[in-house]
């Protein structure tokens, strides 16, 4: 009785061993597909991190300086990289508008005549800065930096006025800004949008893969011959989604070292084995996800539409462009169906914050709950269709 | 196209898409939450933290007695900022001394970590613009009214172009018009065509009499049709749902448009000519059309700030042409005569890309 028991358990192994070795062989083959997944874990993450910034990076400005005095030039000297860069001057306000409108640049300051003379005399004058902000973000910021370029301004004229000198500043009542930002010290964008576009990478990958590799079957009607083999619907899908993940994995070991931590310096401070625990479980989730899709297409082109209206909802309900305390109550409490919530919060804690389980326990358990749901429907449907 | 999930979805992608992203993208910075460490507790410590408070851009979650709960609640996402007030905070300010502020800022998000810094600066100097005028008038001896004035003596007046609310929203709506063309044509030519490869059905037209150019045209034209139709729907959601304001010429939007999609259907056509499976075609489109839509359209980043290597590959892509296009026609208000140029070269990129296609595309592939 025992004896029969391990032998249907070594031939049930020995047959997912068989099948994952074709799987993945068959990968092998699709030259196109691989070269697409090699692209993916390696460039396409590096172009991501070095090419994005949502940093006001030397935004161009003209000034129309009317009063061409010391003070109007030390005021717009101010406005240099890395937030500005002086494009010049222009003569009038319509030659300006003109390069705003065609968008050669995002600001305009207006310095008055008199503008040194009214400072001499501490009479309060202003200067006009018009900004472009058809990109609401970057105006925001470009007005906040501006605001802090002429506010420092005006306390050095006034301190100046007055008499004070920056050493004197020490017998001044004032707020020392000592800010730090943790976890990212100088801000820099490769870190996020790298680790970002991996995680999405790893998400598309894990639901397209194992999909599309069930449905080229039902395409091709090799399905039919595998639901006639000996075989149950579980050992039929289980090596599809194990040889996946076990190229999803070797993407990711691949990406995180040689990208991340090599061409990005991410610190990578928390446990390397916990992460990659927590992207299998990651990754056999959302290849649920691409199962139930697989299961209500017929052909790759219906996956591949499928995903893309899958993807949307994940990625936005992830926390990666809002993070949860932006977003409007409704959709709020809907993150916590987005599995790659969790996996950011995961991501992010473990690779740049260095937490540990104590903190993202929750998290883990959130993704468990949510993963084996997911799983368990695909594998549902799955067996309702072929078993 | 007897294929009603893919035609239903080809409409419904791009409708679902501009719907999500445009609702739920909030590039926005408010309402932050972070926690406060007084370990002064004076009547001044307390007005300090009532201005972060009041303050919009900060909600306020309570107050920590120890250093390590506020780095706990940082780790944990609980917080994206924490206040640190160390004692004597009162005394030094009353005696005429600097007081130190700590300011912790979560920096795993750097836009939102930049723009609370922000935020955070502009407060204290605002609290320090107080201080000072108070100081000065006190050991001077005038008025609080005349010490104000002097410690700000330039004042900064700032005028909004084009998006006077500051409005995230109708950025999003327009940039995401120009994304979602980008993406979902050359899916939908890529698959179609590349289905044909893959299940045989191309061998009908490689034996048939059909010329080149015919099979190419006739392929496409239902995709651009598809594809204008979701301009109309997609300016709709922009203008109806989001409110935002379409202040250009809408016959010169609608004609850029259908040139940026002959455009963007060129691209599928280019891949699907390029790849033997829908699954390669999938994600090959994908990358050659997320990435530079996303990174070097001026979708996030005007062009003018992107790095020289960046900003070449910039003019590379169709997507930036089109986003000035967008952006003029429904925020700037501005039509065919600055915008000529961009149409040209979307023309430019159009004719090249379909003139590609036809030297690829033979009707006898070799084996």
């Amino acid at each position: 009785m025992k004896g029969q028991q391990l032998a249907k358990i070594v031939l049930w192994l020995r047959r997912m061993r068989v099948l994952t070795a074709k799987e993945l062989l068959q990968l092998s083959r699709d030259l196109a597909l691989m070269f697409v997944i090699i692209y993916a874990f390696t460039l396409d993450i590096y172009i991501a991190g070095s090419g994005v910034s949502l940093q006001l990076n030397q935004a161009p400005i003209v000034v129309i300086d009317a009063d061409h005095s010391l003070a109007s030039r030390e005021l717009v000297y101010r406005f240099r990289p890395p937030y500005f860069r002086l494009d010049g001057e222009v003569d009038d306000a319509s030659s300006g508008l003109r390069l705003l409108d065609e968008g050669k640049v995002m600001a305009l300051m207006d310095i008055p005549p008199n503008f040194q003379k009214h400072l001499l005399e501490g009479q309060p004058t202003g200067v006009q800065l018009q900004i472009d902000t058809s990109n609401a973000v970057l105006g925001t910021l470009a007005a906040s930096y501006a605001g802090q370029i002429v506010g420092k301004y005006g306390f050095d004229a006034a301190l100046e006025t007055v008499g004070l000198t920056e050493a004197s500043l020490d017998t001044l009542p004032r707020i020392e800004d000592r800010h730090r930002v943790w976890y990212n010290p100088n801000q820099n964008d490769a870190w996020f949008f790298a680790i970002a576009e991996l995680m999405t990478v790893i998400t598309v990958l894990s639901i397209v893969l194992p999909a599309a590799a069930t449905v080229r079957e039902k395409e091709r009607g090799t399905i039919e011959q595998l639901s006639v083999s000996p075989l149950s619907p579980i050992q039929i899908l289980l090596p599809k989604v194990l040889s996946m993940m076990l190229v999803i994995l070797l993407g990711t070991a691949v990406s995180v070292f040689l990208i991340l931590n090599l061409a990005f310096d991410v610190p990578l401070k928390g446990s390397l084995p916990l992460f990659f625990a927590v992207t299998l479980l990651y990754v056999f989730s959302t290849a649920g996800i691409g199962l139930v899709a697989a299961t209500m297409s017929r052909n790759l082109a219906q996956v591949g539409m499928l995903t893309i209206m899958l993807l949307a909802p994940i990625i936005l309900l992830s926390g990666v462009w809002t993070p949860p305390e932006a977003m409007p109550p409704g959709l709020r409490q809907a993150m916590y169906f987005s599995p790659l919530y969790y996996y950011i919060e995961m991501g992010y804690g473990i690779l740049l914050k260095g937490v540990g389980l104590n903190i993202l326990w929750d998290s883990l358990l959130g993704l468990t709950l949510l993963g084996s749901l997911i799983f368990a429907f695909g594998v549902w449907r799955f067996k309702r269709q072929f078993g | 196209m007897r294929d009603r999930l893919f035609l239903t979805l080809a409409f419904v992608v791009p409708s679902v898409l501009m719907l999500v992203f445009g609702y739920g993208i909030i590039l926005d910075v408010e309402k932050l939450p972070f926690a406060v460490l007084d370990q002064d507790r004076s009547e001044m410590s307390r007005d300090y933290v009532h201005q972060f408070m009041a303050s919009r851009y900060f909600d306020y979650q309570g107050s920590v007695q120890r250093e390590d709960e506020l780095s706990e609640l940082l780790a944990d996402s609980k917080i994206r900022l924490a206040l640190i007030i160390p004692q004597k905070f009162q005394q030094r300010l009353s005696a005429g001394q600097p007081a130190p502020v700590q300011t912790l800022i979560d920096g795993t998000f750097p836009f939102r970590a930049q723009t609370a810094k922000g935020y955070a600066i502009a407060i204290n100097a605002s609290t320090n613009a107080d201080l000072l005028a108070r100081f000065i008038a006190r050991t001077q001896g005038i008025t609080l009214q005349r010490a104000a004035a002097m410690v700000s003596p330039v004042r900064l007046e700032l005028r909004y172009l084009y998006n006077q609310e500051l409005n995230s929203r109708w950025s999003v709506a327009a940039a995401l018009i120009m994304f979602i063309l980008m993406v979902s044509p050359p899916f939908l030519t890529a698959l179609g065509v590349v289905r044909e490869k893959e299940n045989g059905s191309i061998y009908n037209i490689f034996t048939s009499t059909v010329s080149r150019g015919e099979f190419l045209i006739g392929k496409l034209i239902p995709y651009v049709g598809i594809s204008v139709v979701n301009v109309f729907i997609l300016w709709f959601i922009a203008t109806v749902l989001f409110g935002a304001p379409f202040k250009g010429d809408p016959l010169f939007f609608a004609l850029a448009s259908v040139v940026y999609v002959i455009c963007t259907t060129g691209i599928g056509l280019l891949v699907s000519l390029l790849v033997k499976t829908q699954v390669a075609a999938m994600i090959m489109t994908a990358i050659i059309t997320v990435v530079p839509s996303v990174l070097y359209s001026g979708l996030l980043i005007p062009v003018s700030s992107l790095d020289a290597a960046a900003r070449f590959e910039a003019h590379l892509f169709p997507a930036m042409y089109y986003t000035d296009i967008t952006l003029g026609s429904f925020i700037k208000g501005t039509g065919l005569d600055v915008l000529w140029g961009n149409v040209v070269m979307l023309l430019i990129y159009a004719i090249v890309l379909w003139t590609l296609s036809l030297f690829l595309f033979r009707k006898r592939p070799k084996v």
